[in-house]
């Protein structure tokens, strides 16, 4: 970023930027973004103990490292987020704003969720775990900088960054040629949607000579809108971000790879790849062409639509946990859409909260099945839950909260993030799509439902189910956070129209 | 805090017996089930008849972005439905058996359905109103689904769950267009029947409104998730299942979609759509009852009948109508739950459901069928039993409106008699004396009934106690 920052001036640029970088200037940049910076130091931090310590131990200690690195990059998120601290950095191409602290908590709480769940997960499959662990930081770091960036390159660094972690993760069970399908799948198609999206901001530059978000804002006005180099632009962006918020006409890899990749990173990666990229579609289309709003209001709306359709119908018929949410997350995709497309405060603090909440229902669900993996690999049948309740009835219930809340049952949090999304694109006058959205999640209730009902029919299952401490917590944190969340959304919506604040000039 | 206690204290006693072994669970629930009662009696009994407002209202600031509060309040609309939801969750309490699989499960659902129930009713603010709505599905569902009887109480479950859903999430929509359109960014129920929305967006609203709570109620051409729903049902979830849940739907019309859409309730009502609906309802439900050879589906059926009369009550739109329909709901919710449980206790001694394999239970079971004799009474409409009054108050608002409606409705009140009384004669009476006599009811299941049967002759001899108390809100309703 610092070469970036002194490389060569913008051609179009009216005044050349100010080149001179002292030290002050470098101490400042690295404050505003210390989350990233603190998270990164650990990641180099556990690489170093990877390759020092002998291979039994290390594997215990990088997961220690890296939880303590999350919560490190949490804390300081969240001392910048009471002390009101912001401001640009590194000449505008990223900022320590509101939205970036907003989205770096939320990665923060994933990665220490993730590895919750990844430890014993590995440790029962006999995975190396080192550097399961510092990948996935890697790609938190990645969507971090998504959340704070403030130029098109640095979005596209943040871009790259978490998605080729995520292809090397997605392959990490070495033996097993699904993982194999998936991670090269996963790689096929996302350099493609990377592709697009380049192209797109490349047009983007040519047409407002800059790659400066805000500075996209002023020099693109309305009048602008017939220009074909903008519009294709738009279009070839919004082609990229909707393939990496995994949403239909562009949805095709999402339940090969969720079904391929081992348990904790379809968990972080349906979670986290969609946060990280509605970030980007937020920053780079609400906050950097709010004149073109028409325009990609209109394609987001299609796509939208579209998600909601496809996602929740092909989710009937899926036999597979992981392919069953790979469509739930499609289609939730199309509801968190409504919400961009409707923007202004209430629509973009919908679509933070609704990101916010997702992290824990759908996470949680993922986190159960977790559960199910022997040696011999991820269990993800919906048929494996056979006898849950009498395995373990904590769990049971606990999977009842996630599916009741992703179906969007009161009083958990699903409902209130959908009411919340929904109130936002009433009020925008998208009145249709909060329809096609109520009624296409009258499908989702029969599939989400159908995940329960092995959990609670009577079955002769009477094995225990081995539930490691970690793992425990996490699904309780989120099965916590599902319900109360839900009883008491006042504060997360109000952190959420905090976060949003930056994108709505506040 | 009177009004929340009524919906949390069920809800705090469904968590908490959920673990306990089932005797416990049930001496704790009845425990619950009975405070719960005696709080909504003093509500009763301190409920000021001539306030046409809210009364024991409460209102705290839930969620200030969207404007949402958290109210309660209680009406001469609500108190009865309070009242009877409290009295029903003791009776079906105090109906289950301990000796069931899961009994603690069931007792709990049991509870948590009625907080649902309660919370729907005491809501006065529009989307606590729909989170309960929403909430008391999920333990009717559960319920449904792991304590239903026959092949597959599972798809009985989802077809219900499905169907609700289908009215109640575009209700959804509805509530946040009534949020957005009025123009005012209130869910407070007290204050939206003044702002309505432009007409044209009003019947937009109506719609989706109308089909919740029509197809909860249910009205004619959506009630076919009942018959299934009520014969998967065990009899204990029956009693405030059939009692009192297709109540809700009736009163979201009465509370929700007439006060605050006052245009199309009157334009589908003058152009006759929802009154000959219920009429077709009430006409339907009897024949298909008379068709039933299993005698739960003959209770449902009749179910569908009776519902009717409330709908063309309601949509009467006059006072009596109202009055005639509210006084219903409860009549029904006092009868259709008695005619489950005995119904149900016909298949524990005999082991069939079905009419015609059930004979001479008078000789057989002499007190039981004394007591039938009244239920049966009562719900095909005997005068000086409560039903003949809340119908005669639905017939005369519908006479009122278009004698027509009145005639053809009371074509419902001709073919009870037929499916009840073929019912209970050939249920009751043989050709020659049965051999084989069967375990009469005892003392206990005699508890459960009496107080129903006392309330059928005590709302048939004296219903001015109910309807003075409804007369206030049923008028201020009427008034614009």
């Amino acid at each position: 970023m610092l070469l970036l920052g002194l490389d060569e001036p913008i051609r179009h640029a009216a005044t050349a930027p100010d080149l001179t970088y002292t030290w002050s200037q470098a101490l400042s940049d690295l404050g505003q973004i210390s989350p990233i910076a603190t998270l990164t130091g650990f990641m180099l931090f556990a690489i170093v103990v990877e390759l020092a310590l002998p291979r039994p131990r290390r594997g215990g200690v990088v997961a220690m490292v890296s939880v303590v690195g999350y919560a490190y990059a949490l804390g300081t998120a969240a001392y910048r987020w009471i002390y009101g601290l912001s401001g640009p950095a590194y000449h505008g191409f990223a900022s320590g704003d509101a939205f970036a602290q907003f989205f770096e908590i939320l990665f923060a709480i994933l990665g220490i969720l993730t590895v919750a769940i990844a430890h014993p997960y590995l440790t029962r499959r006999g995975l190396r775990e080192g550097e399961f662990h510092i990948l996935i930081m890697a790609a938190v770091i990645g969507m971090m900088v998504l959340g704070s960036a403030t130029s098109l390159v640095t979005v596209f660094l943040g871009l790259e960054l978490f998605s080729i972690s995520l292809y090397i993760a997605c392959g990490f069970t070495r033996v097993e040629t699904k993982g194999q399908e998936a991670a090269a799948k996963y790689l096929l198609v996302g350099g493609f949607a990377s592709a697009f999206v380049l192209y797109g901001m490349a047009l983007v530059y040519g047409a407002s000579g800059t790659t400066l978000i805000p500075e996209i804002a002023q020099r693109i006005q309305s009048s602008a809108s017939g220009n074909p180099l903008l519009l294709m632009g738009i279009l070839l962006m919004g082609v990229g971000f909707a393939f990496k918020v995994s949403a239909a006409p562009f949805h095709m890899w999402t339940p090969d790879v969720y079904q391929g990749a081992p348990i904790p990173v379809t968990a972080f990666m349906s979670v986290g790849t969609k946060a990280a990229a509605f970030a980007m579609i937020v920053r780079v289309f609400a906050g950097g062409l709010p004149h073109l709003a028409p325009e990609w209001q209109a394609l987001l709306a299609f796509v939208a639509a579209t998600s909601m359709i496809v996602g929740n119908l092909m989710a009937i018929t899926q036999t597979s946990i992981k392919r069953l949410l790979a469509y739930s997350g499609i289609a939730q995709a199309g509801y968190i859409l409504i919400g961009v497309i409707a923007g202004g405060k209430a629509g973009l603090a919908a679509v933070l909260f609704y990101l916010f909440v997702y992290l824990f229902m759908n996470f949680g669900a993922f986190a159960v099945v977790t559960l199910l993996t022997d040696a011999d690999g991820d269990h993800d049948r919906i048929a494996d839950l056979d006898g849950l309740h009498r395995r373990s009835w904590p769990m049971a219930v606990l999977m009842t909260v996630f599916m009741l809340s992703l179906a969007g049952f009161p009083p958990f949090v699903g409902f209130f993030g959908k009411l919340f999304l929904f109130t936002a694109g009433v009020n925008a006058g998208y009145t249709w799509l909060v329809v096609l959205a109520v009624i296409t999640s009258v499908v989702s209730v029969y599939y989400y439902v159908r995940v329960l009902i092995p959990v609670w029919s009577p079955s002769a299952r009477l094995d225990g189910l081995p539930a490691p401490i970690s793992s425990r917590a996490a699904i309780l944190i989120s099965g916590a956070a599902s319900l109360g969340l839900g009883i008491y959304p006042t504060y997360a919506l109000l952190v959420s129209t905090l976060g949003a604040g930056p994108l709505t000039g506040q | 805090m009177t009004l929340t206690v009524i919906w949390l204290l069920p809800l705090i006693g469904a968590i908490l017996v959920a673990g306990m072994p089932p005797h416990l669970a049930k001496y704790m629930a009845i425990l619950v089930a009975l405070g719960a009662l005696a709080i909504a009696g003093f509500v009763a009994l301190s409920f000021a008849p001539n306030w046409p407002h809210y009364q024991f209202d409460e209102s705290q600031l839930w969620i200030p972005q969207l404007h949402i509060f958290y109210r309660l309040g209680i009406d001469g609309i609500s108190l009865w439905l309070v009242l009877l939801n409290a009295f029903l969750t003791l009776i079906a309490l105090l109906a289950t058996p301990t000796g069931m699989r899961g009994a603690s499960r069931f007792i709990a659902l049991m509870l948590a359905m009625s907080a649902g129930m309660a919370g729907v009713l005491l809501a006065s603010d529009l989307v606590l109103f729909y989170v309960f709505w929403e909430a008391m599905l999920i333990p009717a569902y559960f319920l449904l689904w792991l304590f239903g009887e026959g092949e597959r109480p599972g798809r009985a479950a989802l077809k219900f769950v499905l169907f609700t859903l289908v009215g109640s999430l575009l209700m959804l929509v509805g509530v946040i267009g009534e949020y957005v359109f009025t123009g005012q960014q209130t869910f407070d129920l007290s204050k939206l029947p003044t702002i309505a929305p432009s007409p044209a967006i009003q019947f937009g609203l109506f719609g989706v409104f109308a089909l919740a709570f029509g197809i909860k109620t249910p009205l004619f051409p959506l009630h076919s998730w009942l018959p299934d729903a009520y014969a998967a049902a065990p009899t204990p979830m029956l009693v405030t299942f059939a009692g009192m849940m297709g109540k809700t739907g009736a009163y979201g019309f009465l509370r929700i979609a007439i006060p605050l859409f006052p245009n199309p309730s009157y334009w589908w009502d003058w152009h006759w759509v929802i009154p000959v609906l219920a009429v077709g309802g009430i006409i339907w439900g009897a024949l298909m009852a008379i068709a039933q050879k299993d005698m739960k589906l003959l209770v449902a059926y009749s179910s569908v009948s009776h519902m009717g009369f409330i709908i063309l009550g309601i949509f009467a739109l006059n006072v009596q109508g109202q009055q005639g329909a509210l006084l219903q709901m409860v009549n029904h919710g006092i009868i259709v739950p008695a005619l489950f449980l005995m119904v149900g206790w016909i298949y524990d001694r005999t082991g069939t459901f079905d009419r015609s394999s059930v004979m001479g239970l008078a000789s057989r079971m002499p007190i039981f069928a004394g007591v039938l004799t009244v239920v049966v009474l009562a719900a095909l409409g005997l005068p000086g039993l409560n039903s003949f009054v809340g119908e005669f108050m639905t017939l005369l608002g519908a006479w009122e409106r278009a004698p027509a409606l009145a005639i053809a409705g009371a074509i419902g009140l001709i073919l009870a008699p037929i499916y009840m009384l073929r019912f209970f004669q050939g249920a009751m009476y043989a050709p020659e004396p049965y051999p084989r006599p069967l375990d009469d009811i005892g003392a206990g299941q005699l508890t459960l009934l009496a107080p129903l049967v006392v309330l059928m002759f005590a709302l048939g001899l004296a219903p001015g106690v109910l309807t003075t108390l409804m007369t206030s809100v049923a008028q201020q309703g009427l008034a614009r």
